[in-house]
């Protein structure tokens, strides 16, 4: 464990290394909240609520959304793909920590470090200029625990997507590929409410709504029985159960690649 | 019994024959044609605890086929490898708790922090006990003056001295046996000295078999008792450093470049020389790239200062270099039987 707690030390002190990186971050994430302001008000232009959600709900929603992407932006499916296609790969595996555990402890630096320099300033952008106002209720004790399943499902997904390079070596179509479906389908582009019944329904069954609207809906309608926490809760915990168990399965796969085709 | 146990070890790739141009591109995307490729083929050697031992042959020898094969990382085809009783490929994670590891092209230091903060991520890693870390970090302090290093950032460090940390790095958490991929490549001989200082004192002191692969043959005088050779992935040669140096050590290879080179001045040369030394050992002409000839020379039955003469009253040369033998006119004068 103090390996790994080590490696997300360690990465956390490198991101800060590129300090200057951070103003662009928050500036982009600033521009995309004064965008969707003004989109989605036009959107919601003279009702009061559009399929159950009020305007400052779905902004709410949108733009820590938009926040929560940013966070979970750590590139570990890059930075798998450059280690295997480089080939130093090497040197993260004649360490003796899992590989997995090896990516997931700096993606948690990385993430750290995202939610304090993009996440913490866009908050307080929120409250300040927009006056955007938040919930409060039971729903946000569960909240904590929503976003790190949402982290976990997040990175297994992007260390899978790594993973494929082990076969193919260029992971840019495959990695696009994803960004776009987790855009589209986790509800952080448009709220899930948003799409048609049916696809609602459909979305429901895939992993991707619990990396997003399942935290997300927690903080704007944290007023629910808490039931339907527990429930959502559930939910992730069984996709982040899926996602390690099928990780675990192509990680013994890929580096079948490796070990026997050779590097 | 022995640290490392090597038995009939072999490990073969199977790798697509590839097609030319653009058609052929294509083709080979659905293409099942594939030839294999013995990388190594029926090694076995063992090594005891606190050897040193060079590890070496040309490129594509299978040199680091069978280092990977050692760390964990590949698994043999055939024949297996014990390191301290465990087999490393099946045991990747213990294994590298035992082991310490530089890739002279590679890192393991953290690129963007201060070289300190690799080696409290090291510690981290490998569990160091804070007694342990410490009095390892006295000894790179004496050895190599680490603690000046501590706040400079691992990418701007000049080659040699980041190869220093790295080789430190892989002596921490003090391992039973250190691999060492071409420690000493791309670097100036003053650095190349302070290298195999630095790693023969850690050899000294602490009783830690270290492999080394070098196309450097400086470095295999400088630190082996022991040399294995290996080509075409068989084991060409295995004892002591001191019979192969008996053979290097003779060689040298007078390189010229030849005015006026033309389809006729290799021959030309050729008979001259033979004219003179018939013992095809004595001196051998070769072919280079660029106009250059090799002229390799065995001192003990050619003088150099003779060859030098001879050539130079027949030819007009615009630039000569006189260098020790390579790794290649090593391992072909082993095949020509030199050492039995």
């Amino acid at each position: 464990m103090r390996a790994y707690l080590a490696t997300t030390r360690g990465s956390f002190l490198a991101y800060l290394a590129y300090r200057s990186g951070f103003i662009f971050s928050i500036l982009n994430n600033l521009v995309y909240i004064t965008i969707a302001f003004f989109l989605w008000r036009s959107i919601f232009q003279g009702q009061e609520t559009l399929r159950g959600l009020t305007f400052d709900q779905t902004f709410l929603y949108i733009t820590l959304a938009s926040s929560l992407m940013v966070t979970l932006k750590t590139w570990t499916d890059w930075e798998i793909s450059h280690q295997i296609v480089s080939g130093s790969i090497i040197m993260s595996l004649v360490k003796p920590v899992k590989f997995q555990w090896l990516m997931m402890s700096q993606s948690v630096g990385f993430s750290v470090m995202n939610f304090l320099t993009v996440v913490v300033p866009s908050v307080l952008f929120l409250v300040f200029v927009f006056q955007v106002p938040f919930y409060s209720g039971i729903g946000l004790l569960f909240l904590p625990l929503a976003l790190v399943f949402s982290f976990v499902l997040n990175t297994t997904i992007d260390y899978m997507i790594g993973l494929t390079s082990f076969y193919t070596e260029s992971i840019w179509g495959i990695s696009a590929t994803k960004d776009i479906i987790i855009l589209f389908l986790s509800g952080s582009l448009i709220p899930l409410q948003f799409f048609p019944d049916w696809a609602q329904q459909t979305l429901k069954l895939l992993p991707f709504q619990a990396m997003y609207h399942l935290p997300l809906m927690m903080l704007i309608e944290p007023e629910q029985p808490v039931m339907t926490y527990v429930m959502s809760l559930g939910v992730q915990l069984f996709w982040v159960a899926a996602l390690l168990a099928l990780a675990r399965l192509f990680y013994n796969r890929a580096i079948r690649v490796l070990r026997v085709a050779g590097g | 019994m022995a640290l490392i146990e090597i038995e009939h070890l072999s490990k073969h790739f199977k790798l697509l024959n590839r097609r030319e141009g653009l058609k052929g591109a294509f083709l080979d995307l659905f293409s099942g044609n594939y030839r294999t490729v013995k990388a190594v083929d029926d090694i076995s050697f063992s090594i005891d605890e606190g050897e040193i031992v060079g590890y070496i042959g040309p490129n594509g020898a299978g040199k680091s086929t069978t280092i990977k094969m050692m760390t964990g990382i590949l698994q043999p085809t055939e024949g297996k490898i014990l390191i301290n009783g465990i087999e490393p490929y099946s045991n990747r994670i213990s294994n590298a708790r035992r082991m310490g590891v530089v890739f002279g092209q590679r890192t393991q230091l953290w690129w963007d922090l201060p070289v300190i903060e690799s080696f409290k991520i090291l510690k981290e890693i490998y569990a160091v006990d804070d007694q342990t870390y410490r009095q390892q970090m006295a000894l790179f302090e004496d050895l190599i003056g680490l603690k000046k290093l501590y706040p400079v950032q691992v990418r701007t460090m000049s080659l040699g001295q980041r190869m220093l940390c790295d080789i430190a790095a892989s002596f921490l958490h003090q391992p039973k046996v250190v691999f060492l991929d071409e420690p000493t490549i791309g670097l100036d001989v003053s650095v190349k000295a302070r290298i195999r200082d630095v790693i023969r004192e850690l050899n000294r002191t602490q009783n830690i078999t270290i492999i080394l692969t070098t196309h450097d043959l400086g470095d295999i005088e400088a630190l082996c008792q022991r040399i294995i050779i290996i080509d075409k992935g068989k084991l060409l040669f295995d004892g002591p450093v001191q019979r192969v140096n008996q053979l290097f050590g003779v060689y040298r290879t007078f390189k010229a470049q030849i005015f006026d080179y033309n389809d006729t001045t290799l021959d030309r040369l050729k008979a001259l020389v033979q004219d003179r030394f018939a013992d095809p050992d004595a001196v051998h002409v070769e072919e280079n790239e660029n106009f250059w000839t090799d002229i390799i020379i065995n001192q003990e039955k050619a003088p150099l200062r003779e060859v030098l003469n001879l050539v130079m009253s027949k030819f007009e040369l615009e630039d000569i270099r006189i260098v020790e033998i390579s790794m290649e006119n090593v391992v072909q004068k082993i095949y020509d039987g030199a050492l039995l």
